[in-house]
């Protein structure tokens, strides 16, 4: 009984939890130039995206680097050879994934 | 004899029509505040009458004009904008005087978040009245939807403070804001309301003869609010497009060249319509 209290009180946290993160996602990236691409992120209300994880994938999924947003919500990296993706991942139904053919100057 | 009875009677019908005219305004225009993505903005500063494509005046060159950007809880960041700053001509139907544009580039505004542009002009003479005019004026854009700094007072010696988001305001919301003078709100302040009925053309840096508002009244053309014991203002938007607000003579400083000055603060908001 304790056992399924916990459990309820779990999931009542758990469901707060996701109502304070009803907000989208956003992250943006571009090529500064240089070898590296910059990405910001974000969301909707304002929150920081600061501890998000970051993928950078190549063309066939595999994770080629990963890291996470900075204090200012920024993530930089070394641009790959050939096509890649970036993902923004800050859970499920909050994941924004850019092409890396999108991400220019 | 009768001529000059005629002349006398024009010149009072003119000076008659004269009075009632539109509102100074320090137009800092760019076509879109919501953007998806960063990129080239392109800036017109036009001191004038928006509401009538009416007079348009030398606002005595610019002091400053720079944008504060901000993503969520990062650091506000400062980029002077003076060195994009170009003097150009700008054209009324019935008038033409000294204006300026900005070309910024991406660079300025690629990041996302909020850019708030603040343009200090120089002091404008009103010869009829002896008084000098000058209107600090703010213009709020968003690149992404990330918000940031948009609530924030800049910290100008006078400014109108947005309670709703200025770049993301519907047709028929209430436009809600307070104004401040050296930080502290300024109770029963006149803010005059103007709708830009004729929109600039860019490329010809003029506005055209023909509005898209007609109005059935000349107390229309500016509408009158002020501010409550708070320094709030609340406007309810009726029509999409652009709204510039400007709050009369609430900045601190009262007097330029031995002359009596009006400094006023000004910011510009966009409304679009729900589809």
């Amino acid at each position: 009984m304790k056992k399924m209290m916990i459990t309820a009180m779990t999931l009542a946290v758990l469901a707060l939890a996701a109502t304070a993160f009803a907000h989208t996602p956003l992250c943006d990236c571009f090529d500064n130039g240089d070898g590296t691409v910059s990405c910001e992120g974000g969301f909707s209300d304002g929150s920081s995206a600061s501890g998000v994880k970051m993928y950078v994938k190549d063309g066939s999924g595999k994770v080629l680097q990963e890291g996470a947003m900075n204090a200012d919500s920024e993530f930089n990296f070394k641009k790959p050879e050939g096509s890649y993706t970036v993902l923004f991942d800050a859970g499920e139904g909050h994941a924004v994934e850019i092409n890396g053919a999108d991400i220019v100057e | 004899m009768k001529k000059g009875i005629f002349a006398a009677f024009a010149l009072v019908a003119v000076l008659a029509m004269a009075i009632p005219a539109s509102a100074h305004f320090m137009m800092v225009y760019t076509p879109e505040i919501a953007m998806d993505k960063g990129g080239d903005m392109d800036f017109r500063m036009v001191f004038t009458h928006p509401a009538e494509a009416g007079h348009t005046m030398n606002m005595g060159g610019v002091n400053e004009f720079y944008v504060l950007s901000q993503r969520g809880d990062a650091k506000a960041k400062k980029t002077d904008l003076m060195p994009y700053v170009k003097e150009i001509k700008w054209t009324n139907p019935a008038s033409s005087n000294t204006a300026y544009s900005a070309m910024l580039p991406k660079k300025v505004v690629r990041s996302m978040g909020d850019y708030t542009f603040v343009f200090v002009p120089g002091y404008y003479f009103e010869e009829e009245e002896g008084i000098y005019m000058q209107q600090i004026t703010k213009l709020i854009a968003n690149v992404g939807g990330i918000p940031g700094n948009w609530a924030d007072p800049v910290g100008l010696p006078c400014e109108i403070v947005p309670l709703i988001k200025p770049y993301g305001v519907w047709t028929g919301n209430v436009f809600k804001a307070q104004v401040l003078s050296n930080g502290k709100p300024v109770a029963g302040a006149e803010v005059e309301v103007e709708f830009m009925n004729h929109m600039p053309d860019m490329t010809k840096n003029a506005m055209p003869a023909k509005g898209s508002v007609e109005y059935p009244h000349d107390s229309m053309v500016t509408q009158t609010i002020f501010t409550d014991s708070e320094g709030y203002i609340t406007f309810g938007i009726p029509k999409a497009g652009w709204w510039g607000f400007a709050a009369l003579g609430v900045g601190p400083d009262t007097e330029y060249k031995g002359k009596e000055l009006s400094q006023d603060a000004v910011i510009w908001v966009k409304a679009v319509d729900m589809k």
